[in-house]
């Protein structure tokens, strides 16, 4: 059964949202979601860049004034 | 009214010079453009940290202070600069302007947010981070955009050396950021 | 390019197989235009006081062309600081390359325009840039890398993270100038024990020298050439390493 995890990194500094991004994700198995949450400018660039990298299906959705959910299906 | 600016945030032009993030090429033509922009009319590169000896020197002077002993200041330029005070001076307002300027394209972006400390590890690494950079930038003349980006721009020697010690010292800050601050 | 994709944002099917699907709290958001709006005309308000109240000086100059920094650089997420990080943390060289162009665009830029001062037999501009090679700065460089990774932005960074709202590098900036003003207060120590006699090297004095001597068209060409050749094999080295598909060697 795929699992959907949030990731909370409101508030944090960068390069911070990025690497948690990076060591929950090598926690998940394939066809698990993992929701980020972020309020960083660059992190809601560099997250995504880096999850398609790597190959997996992102989408990125504006929630409010400058908060960004990031959508990373483990591929 | 209200229905006119919500209708603005669908408007293609809008989403593409205030809302979508833009390529980080795109990003290194334009800066590019400025720094010539900046370099025909002001006769100098860009700089930022300069600014910042001189916010502190007259801060000091503020809680009384003098910094007239210092040799880093003792340069009639140096002097001159300081007597006319902050607002006759144009780095700090290029400075002030790259604050706004950030805070301009995050509201027409409908991006702004107060991002509040979230522990005492991030005063930490603020405090401590500041410090360095502060302290390194004056005894290695400039920043990473006035010894780094004009410097390497203008063909000095002295860029490429402080890019390779920047760059050093980055690997050494990311391993202490991973090990201390996260 | 992958990049153009990265930030549109979507209400696509990743979504809709979340739990966000179901349209879960939503916060009412508001629309910040009118206040960019408004924050345009004290810019220009600001421009024209600055004009009026100081004819001749730079200030109003400088203004506009710190709000063009500022916008450009929030614009792209331009950021120095991942540029020489992010390569060790991520393996993300994407922002490394961007760096590397504005070096080599600004590079021609500043040399043309240097060059015809000179063949003009002007003062060449900007040459106080051209700064002393020596230990201090090596030692203010590598300072100066540490803590802008630790504090999470570099100069340029901090100020546009201040205009984003970032309470964290309000501190960052109120330290940066304290520690300035100690780096000011120690300068002449530096000064003299390292600094003092170390050379300021411009290139094409490199290739042949800017003293009116016959070659210098080509010293000026050998100086720029040798300055975008460093650039291309640092961009190819940085492609490369971006490339790179295991990261396990990277992080432990």
């Amino acid at each position: 059964m795929a699992k959907e995890v949030e990731l909370d990194c409101m508030g944090e500094a960068c390069p911070v949202p990025l690497i948690k991004t990076e060591k929950k994700l090598e926690e998940l198995d394939a066809g698990d979601m993992l929701i980020v949450q972020v309020d960083h400018s660059c992190a809601m660039k560099n997250v995504p860049e880096w999850a398609r990298k790597q190959g997996h299906n992102v989408e990125i959705e504006e929630v409010d004034d400058g908060e960004w959910e990031i959508f990373i299906e483990k591929v | 009214m209200k229905a006119m600016f919500d209708k603005l945030k669908q408007n293609v032009l809008y989403k593409k010079w205030f809302k979508d993030a833009l390529p980080y090429i795109t990003g290194a033509v334009l800066l590019s453009v400025f720094q010539v922009v900046t370099f025909v009319t002001s006769g100098n590169p860009w700089g930022v940290s300069g600014v910042f000896a001189n916010w502190g020197a007259w801060l000091y002077e503020l809680v009384g202070g003098s910094v007239d002993n210092m040799y880093y200041f003792s340069s009639p330029g140096a002097q001159a600069t300081l007597d006319a005070g902050i607002l006759a001076h144009a780095g700090t307002w290029r400075n002030f302007g790259i604050i706004i300027g950030a805070l301009f394209a995050s509201l027409m972006a409908s991006g702004f947010k107060f991002k509040k400390i979230k522990s005492v590890k991030q005063v930490v690494a603020a405090v401590i981070g500041g410090l360095l950079m502060g302290y390194g930038a004056r005894i290695a003349f400039g920043c990473n955009i006035g010894a780094l980006f004009s410097g390497i721009s203008s063909l000095s020697v002295s860029g490429w050396l402080y890019a390779v010690f920047i760059f050093i010292g980055a690997i050494v800050g990311s391993k202490l950021l991973k090990k201390f601050f996260m | 390019m992958a990049e153009q994709t990265t930030t549109q944002t979507s209400t696509g099917s990743l979504r809709e197989r979340s739990s966000r699907a179901s349209g879960r709290k939503r916060k009412k958001r508001r629309n910040q235009i009118p206040l960019g709006i408004l924050l345009f005309v004290i810019i220009v308000g600001v421009g024209i006081w600055l004009t009026l109240s100081n004819p001749a000086g730079n200030t109003a100059l400088f203004w506009i062309i710190g709000i063009a920094f500022g916008f450009i650089l929030q614009r792209s997420r331009f950021c120095f600081t991942a540029s020489m990080r992010d390569p060790a943390l991520t393996g993300s060289t994407s922002v490394t390359k961007a760096v590397l162009i504005a070096f080599a665009i600004t590079s021609i830029a500043f040399t043309a325009i240097k060059f015809g001062a000179y063949s003009n037999g002007l003062a060449i501009p900007g040459q106080s840039y051209v700064a002393p090679v020596s230990v201090a700065t090596g030692v203010g460089a590598f300072m100066f890398g540490i803590g802008m990774v630790i504090a999470g932005g570099c100069a340029s960074g901090t100020l546009m993270r201040v205009g984003e709202g970032f309470w964290m590098q309000l501190i960052s900036l109120f330290f940066f100038v304290v520690g300035s003003l100690l780096g000011a207060a120690s300068f002449g120590w530096w000064e003299r024990t390292f600094i003092v006699g170390a050379p300021r090297i411009f290139l094409p004095e490199l290739f042949g020298g800017t003293d009116g001597v016959g070659n210098d068209g080509l010293a000026w060409i050998g100086g720029l050439v040798a300055n975008l050749l460093i650039i291309a094999i640092i961009y190819v080295i940085a492609h490369k390493w971006g490339n790179r598909k295991s990261k396990n060697e990277l992080e432990h």
